[in-house]
């Protein structure tokens, strides 16, 4: 292309002026030496000649007054062939407002959704971790596959031996996110999340402090200082960004602890999602100093390492595999181990449904792009007369292409533009609503290497549907189409009846869009089929019972501080606190939980057996304290039996509520009434009292494992939550927030009250990774039918606009507006059909592969099915209209006069 | 660029270029001799003010420069005209005739 040329031309006079100036000093030089040289041989001499022919050559205003015309003259010359080509190219956009606006359109819809996507996918996959050699981090859980937990922290021996067992690895940290700590002084006692890590936690993940200093080894020596370590956020709030708070004391639930430094901003910890550890802790402790003698038991670190340089995550996972064996040899316990990259293993869920939404959005541009592609095609089509006729008046087949192609580049600026601004408000939209879990999504931005990507693909797919024209104005003879249109008519009047298309004129190129358009449709239809079918399953997920209600409930947490240490200290208080928050006006009942559901906190297991001693492999309970009162608030069925009541708070007697997932387990066929069984190694025989419904508290679609409810506050677990319900509908929960606030503070006003919101609001976020799966693809979806559509339509005005004559002819000879109309129609229903029919098949597939999605919609569930279709026959029908229309507008004498 | 165009009507150097270098591939001065020449010395193009004109042509992709050697042996950038060159210049020449004819015209009216 000249254009090329061109624009390559201009770009070196404008930004390579160095090389610019080199040449025209040779190039004036040059014309000097000839014209000396010239003057000498007519006799003057060398001084003389050169003077003489350096004034004939640069005139008055001298070498450099030269040289700034003649950038001036190539820089006007550049911009007024490209300027006037533009303001062709915008004066025929102009002309079309609608067909300009549907292109913009669909070149907003292909590329905002691969800006939005590639930017979550570039965040998300692309990106490495922000630590230090990221690819160098690993995670490894004790994996205890034989009791349904393949991926499970860790006890402090098995930390040990792993740190001194394992070759590969430079160096092993641990961390366990236990519990809320409360900060007292400085302002309003506050909760904060807070963490128990290895001294060299954050060496391992090659984190600095961004003041002080971060962990030593001494500080978990025995009898160190106790020292804290701050994150950014706490130290801008609570301490006013104040540095002098490091090596300051702070009182850590009343003790003076010592803060050894603050974390930078914007430090997050991107561990795996079921590891139970926040991405956003407020502070950091060191761990005890006999963590690594602890009981190999007692289970609850989640552990990271860095391998030494070159390693790999297979070499690692092999050399540590070999230290579970060796250990698991030592003790006759089994020890295993599950090592992952951090890296990886981060987005290890949803890695596969990026991959998938990455290139079905590939898909959509395609897509898109081959419809822009169509409509100038048609468009072209529709102006064959004019392109006749500037042929015939002398315009180039270059100067032609040249135009179509900088109108192409125009329109894919625009599309670009509105592009990038939808992919905006895509990615914002879709980040409201991705769910915490996906913890890296949130550093999804629309940023240069993003941009990047949007403009090379945009201006890659920009050029082919500019060129696309190019066939019909290569196609165009100047004689050809101003003659009469004979072959052409001749041609579409050899089509048969039932729309197959048949003859030569431009008729190969149709049917080439004709297939395309049938592969959109099909493609849509894929992707309505497997959006349809998200949507079911989320439908079904919604209208699970999870056993327990929480449309009118509060909930709260509270982190009892040592001063209620002894027993009957801390039983007066929760009985206290029970019996105030009860006496709330408004408060329909009261329940402590030690677990919320879809909490972030870590799940408490317990080995279960009928006798003891329990076996090492013994099977897991999910184990959870409840106090008298939290299953009546929940509105928990009982199976048999009764719930907790004062009876239970007896030591000696110990009881126990189980699901009915244990109760069939271990008494099948029998009452588990009255029955018992040994929780924990060393615990006595508890007694069964009631059994309940299995309460779906991880996951609203699996029963993961069996459920034992011990009385609190027998069984003292601290931090504990509070639910809190409404006396009737009209009280939102959350109106209870002060009054509730309120008792506590009436009991114990150093004690911090904090993660106050609803229950339903644990519930929803249980539904978010559904959600969200299903809101992509429904978007997804909906753009697929909505380019479809507009392909459709494409290709039936392009149909439409080269047989204008053959309408005429009809209307002339006497064909009624319903049956012109009906010809096209049928032709779009033809490829609704046929796309219809190849895309049932994808979608039988595609929907086989989403069966893990689906919970219990089947993959061939008729009622999607039967949506999607109609879906695509309504929308192609409603893009047939249009061109239906225009062919129904064609009057005889137009189509005559042509002639 | 009035200026540079002493004696020469105005829109017309390039036409008078493009006509040059039609025949032959030429360097700056040899265009500006040849031109002197055809117009038995009506026109004189000064060589420094043929560049502006000369570069302008080829940012337009009218004409095409590359470096060679005179037959005296010296390094010169000899411009040689391309087809999007002999298009414009078929298209000058009839524009140059419709002009001729219409200020003919004119001057005849009186």
């Amino acid at each position: 292309m000249r254009l090329f040329t061109r624009i390559a031309s201009l770009w070196a006079t404008l930004f390579r002026k160095a090389r610019l100036h080199r040449e025209l000093d040779d190039e004036i030089r040059a014309a000097v030496d000839t014209l000396a040289a010239r003057y000498v041989a007519a006799g003057a001499d060398a001084a003389d000649a050169r003077r003489a022919a350096l004034a004939a050559v640069a005139g008055p205003g001298g070498v450099v007054r030269v040289k700034e015309d003649v950038l001036d003259a190539r820089i006007g010359a550049g911009l007024d062939s490209l300027l006037f080509d533009l303001r062709y190219a915008w004066r025929g956009l102009r002309k079309a407002p609608g067909l300009t606006a549907v292109i913009v359109v669909t070149l907003a819809l292909g590329i905002g959704a691969n800006t939005a996507i590639f930017s979550i996918v570039h965040a998300m996959l692309l990106a490495p971790l922000p630590y230090r050699d990221a690819d160098r981090l690993v995670f490894v859980w004790l994996n205890r596959t034989q009791v349904g937990y393949p991926r499970g922290p860790m006890s402090g021996p098995d930390f040990g031996d792993l740190r001194t067992g394992s070759q590969t690895i430079a160096s092993l940290g641990g961390i366990w996110a236990s519990s809320a700590i409360a900060l007292t002084g400085d302002g309003p006692p506050e909760q904060l999340r807070a963490a128990f890590v290895t001294t060299n936690f954050f060496q391992v993940l090659g984190a600095e402090a961004a003041l002080g200093r971060t962990f030593r080894a001494e500080d978990s020596a025995r009898g160190a200082d106790p020292t804290i370590l701050i994150g950014w956020d706490l130290f801008r709030r609570r301490f006013g960004g104040d540095a002098s708070v490091v090596g300051r004391r702070i009182r850590i639930d009343d003790r003076p602890v010592t803060v050894i430094g603050v974390l930078p901003r914007g430090f997050r910890l991107l561990l795996p999602s079921d590891a139970s550890v926040p991405d956003h802790l407020q502070a950091f402790t060191p761990f005890w100093p006999d963590l690594e003698t602890g009981p190999r038991r007692n289970l609850f670190l989640r552990v990271i390492g860095r391998m030494r340089p070159g390693v790999t995550v297979a070499q690692a996972r092999a050399d540590i595999d070999a230290v579970g064996a060796r250990v698991t040899r030592q003790l006759g316990n089994t020890r295993a181990f599950t090592t992952v990259g951090l890296q990886d293993d981060g987005v290890r869920e949803i890695r596969g449904a990026l991959v998938a939404l990455f290139a079905g959005v590939g898909i959509l541009l395609a897509i898109a792009c081959v419809n822009v592609a169509s409509l100038l095609i048609a468009r072209a089509a529709a102006r064959a007369r004019e392109t006749a006729l500037r042929l015939a008046l002398g315009a180039s087949r270059g100067r032609l292409l040249r135009q179509a192609l900088v109108e192409g580049l125009l329109l894919t600026a625009l599309g670009i533009a509105a592009g990038v601004f939808a992919g905006y408000a895509a990615l914002r939209m879709l980040l409201a609503i991705a769910p915490d879990s996906l913890s890296r999504i949130a550093a999804s931005r629309i940023d240069v290497p993003v941009l990047t990507f949007t403009l090379v693909i945009a201006a890659a797919w920009g050029l082919l549907f500019s060129l696309a024209p190019a066939t019909e104005l290569l196609s165009a003879d100047a004689c050809g189409s101003l003659r009469s249109s004979a072959d052409a008519s001749r041609v579409w009047r050899r089509r048969d009846a039932r729309g197959a298309l048949r003859g030569h004129y431009g008729v190969g190129r149709y049917r080439t869009r004709g297939a395309l358009v049938v592969a959109q449709i099909a493609l849509s239809l894929v992707l309505l089929v497997s959006a349809g079918l998200l949507v079911r399953a989320f439908v079904a997920v919604a209208r699970v019972d999870p056993g327990f209600r929480a449309d009118r409930h509060l909930t709260f947490r509270l982190a009892i501080p040592p001063r209620y240490e002894t027993t009957e200290a801390f039983n007066l208080f929760a009985a206290e606190l029970q019996r105030r928050l009860a006496a709330i006006p408004g408060v329909g009942g009261v329940g402590a939980f030690s677990h919320l559901p879809y909490d972030d906190l870590p799940n408490w297991g317990l080995p279960y057996s009928l006798d003891a001693p329990i076996a090492p492999d013994a099977p897991m309970a999910d184990s959870r304290a409840i106090s008298a009162g939290l299953f009546e608030t929940l509105g928990v069925r009982l199976v048999e039996g009764r719930f907790f009541d004062a009876r239970d708070a007896d030591p000696r007697n110990p009881v126990v509520i189980v699901d009915d997932m244990l109760a069939r387990e271990l008494w099948p066929g029998r009452s588990a009434l009255g029955q018992r069984l040994v929780l924990n190694v060393g615990s006595k025989n508890v007694r069964v009292v009631g059994v309940v419904r299995h309460l779906k508290l991880r996951s609203l679609v699996d029963n993961l494992s069996p459920q034992v409810f011990v009385p609190w506050p027998i069984a003292q677990r601290n931090p504990i939550a509070y639910v809190v319900r409404t006396a009737d509908q009209a009280i939102a929960p959350s109106a209870l927030a002060p009054a509730v606030a309120a008792a506590v503070a009436s009991l114990d006003p150093r004690l911090p009250v904090y993660d106050v919101r609803p229950l339903a609001a644990y519930v929803e976020s249980a539904r978010s990774t559904r959600r969200f799966t299903m809101v992509l693809a429904a978007a997804f979806a909906s753009c697929a039918l909505l380019l479809t559509c507009v392909g459709v339509y494409g290709v039936l005005a392009y149909g439409v606009a080269h047989r204008r004559r053959e309408f005429g002819v009809r209307r002339a000879l006497g064909a009624t507006t319903r049956q012109v109309m009906a010809h096209v129609l049928r032709e779009g229903i033809a490829f609704a059909v046929a796309g219809c029919a190849a895309g049932l098949a994808g979608a039988v597939v595609a929907s086989r592969l989403l069966q893990s999605q689906l919970y219990v919609v089947h993959p061939r569930d008729p009622i999607t099915y039967a949506i999607a279709v109609g879906a695509i026959l309504v929308g192609g029908a409603v893009a047939c209209g249009i061109p239906a229309y225009r062919a129904t507008r064609v009057s005889p004498m137009d189509a005559l006069r042509t002639e | 660029m009035g200026k540079q165009q002493t004696g020469i009507i105005k829109g017309t150097l390039d036409l008078l270029v493009l006509k040059t270098l039609a025949l032959e591939p030429r360097h700056g001065v040899g265009v500006a001799d040849r031109i002197g020449q055809i117009t038995r010395g009506t026109f004189q193009v000064k060589p420094g003010s043929l560049f502006p004109a000369l570069h302008r042509l080829e940012q337009n992709g009218f004409i095409h420069g590359e470096w060679s050697e005179t037959p005296e042996g010296h390094r010169a950038k000899y411009y040689r005209i391309t087809a999007a060159g002999q298009r414009q210049l078929a298209a000058e020449k009839r524009n140059w005739a419709r002009i001729v004819v219409a200020i003919g015209q004119v001057l005849e009216a009186d």
